[in-house]
């Protein structure tokens, strides 16, 4: 079912790294998941779209542990990801990196040090090493100058960045990135998306909650749609953008100023920041 | 009415060893009660009910009731009851540090419930152990923010030993009662008294004072 006739999914030769069987997740009165079902492959850049409370974020928290299950289970490479053992849990979250909404960068550490200390405390790696991976990724998100800055002297889009590196430092088989751009202010939109842009040049394995169309249509290499809990529609972009089955999903899409037109195909991402119509209606629905 | 300051001048001496008694009970007692408010707040944040219960009916106990209650009752009831025998000194540490652990377990619970959970789930998604982020993330933060209740709580301490004074420990307090009772000079030894108090408190107050702008919760 998650494959459509024409197109071949990217990764999907081999076992997926993320499968969801079945996730139920509820919340006192809210039923946030019910039988959601999801693969992720290798190498596969996966953005998961719809309303805001639609349950796309509650589902990356079941990915890593981070929320029990009322039903179903979640596979990663291969194996159960159990909630209640803890250490089984940290051994998924080592591999699966996670960024945050608002960055939860660790305040009282510099940014150099917010890389390292996964490094230093939970893969036991020499200080020394830590930090020269540590300053090989702030050079990769552009931040070298910025190692011995405290979160209270960066911008959101910094901040990010630095979760980013943070998270990268782990060397995770795969990154799971809860809404990253929301809470920034829309100049700095740009520059993280075209770091998470690079990632998935690079064949990084992402699973996106985006409020960024733009992005989900033009790096996503498949796109879910969510609405009440329910995956109501999947399938690679073009389709998701242009041809939506489902009318939910143009409503959707619709209420995002997307009217089925793609904008310009050749801009880039980090031009991307500059077409505001899309980011600036959806914006104003998030604030 | 005269005043024989001299009085003063030629018990020098022995103020000054009794303002060295209440700086050292005041030490002690804070490095005893920091470690001791720190397990009584883990304690009562475990998620084992009996233990929680226990460092909570330990805590209220000692904040409900007056310390001059607790001196006296670990200098008369632990040794008519349990037959344990304390020295003077030794009295007043345990009550003193029994008091004031329970107001840091307080503030240390208070200080480790303020960082957000967005913390524990970032200390988490990289896999540190529930044991690694309170070490390295939730403690270090939480001890920022309550810097300036903790200095609070040293600056009552550092009064309150004045109670300690009832079991005869020969602290400013006792001294001075002391001498007073000798020479008779009352106006005397209780100005001294409240000049070397003040002379002591003010520039502990204003490093209070320091600390709370200084770090002041800024997010």
């Amino acid at each position: 079912m998650n494959n459509s006739k024409s197109t071949q999914r990217v990764g999907s030769e081999h076992k997926p790294i993320l499968s969801f069987e079945n996730v139920s997740k509820r919340y006192d009165t809210l039923q946030a998941l019910s039988n959601v079902s999801l693969n992720v492959n290798r190498g596969e850049v996966v953005c998961l779209i719809g309303p805001s409370g639609s349950g796309k974020s509650t589902l990356l928290r079941c990915a890593n542990a981070l929320e029990t299950l009322d039903g179903g289970k979640v596979l990663f490479d291969g194996a159960v990801v159990d909630v209640r053992n803890p250490s089984s849990a940290r051994g998924v979250r080592q591999r699966m990196g996670m960024v945050f909404q608002n960055f939860e960068l660790f305040p009282h550490l510099t940014a150099e040090r917010n890389i390292t200390i996964g490094l230093t405390t939970v893969l036991k790696l020499d200080a020394a090493i830590a930090k020269e991976r540590a300053h090989r990724l702030l050079a990769k998100v552009g931040l070298s100058d910025k190692a011995r800055s405290y979160a209270s002297a960066l911008s959101g889009g910094q901040q990010q960045r630095v979760a980013i590196a943070r998270a990268l430092a782990m060397e995770p088989a795969l990154i799971l990135f809860d809404e990253p751009t929301s809470a920034l202010d829309p100049e700095t939109i740009g520059e993280v998306l075209s770091v998470m842009k690079a990632l998935a040049d690079e064949g990084m394995t992402m699973v996106v909650v985006t409020h960024e169309m733009d992005f989900a249509r033009r790096v996503g290499d498949w796109v879910v749609v969510f609405d009440k809990g329910k995956i109501i529609e999947q399938g690679p972009p073009h389709r998701i953008f242009e041809e939506a089955a489902v009318e939910r999903t143009r409503d959707f899409l619709g209420n995002l100023g997307w009217h089925g037109e793609s904008a310009d195909d050749k801009i880039s991402p980090t031009q991307a920041k500059k077409s505001k119509p899309i980011r600036g209606k959806n914006a104003k629905r998030k604030n | 009415m005269t005043f024989q300051w001299n009085v003063i001048w030629e018990n020098l001496p022995r103020f000054l060893d009794g303002a060295l008694m209440t700086i050292w009970l005041s030490v002690v007692t804070m490095i005893i009660a920091i470690p001791g408010g720190l397990v009584l707040a883990f304690m009562r944040l475990s998620r084992f009910k009996a233990i929680s219960l226990l460092a909570a009916s330990f805590v209220e106990f000692f904040r409900a009731t007056p310390l001059i209650l607790q001196i006296y009752w670990v200098y008369y009831v632990l040794p008519a009851y349990f037959d344990v025998r304390l020295s003077q000194i030794t009295t007043a540490i345990v009550g003193l540090s029994c008091n004031i652990s329970a107001f840091n377990s307080e503030t240390f619970r208070s200080g480790i419930v303020s960082i957000r959970k967005g913390q524990w789930n970032a200390g988490r998604a990289i896999g540190m152990s529930d044991y690694q982020i309170m070490l390295h993330i939730v403690l270090p933060q939480a001890v920022l923010r309550i810097l300036p209740a903790l200095a609070t709580t040293w600056v009552s301490l550092f009064k309150d030993t004045s109670l300690v004074s009832i079991i005869s420990v020969a602290d400013l307090s006792y001294v001075s009662l002391k001498i007073r009772s000798e020479t008779y000079r009352i106006l005397e030894v209780l100005t001294a008294m409240a000049v070397i108090y003040w002379l002591m408190g003010y520039p502990q107050a204003k490093i209070v004072d320091w600390l709370h702008r200084r770090y002041k919760v800024a997010e």
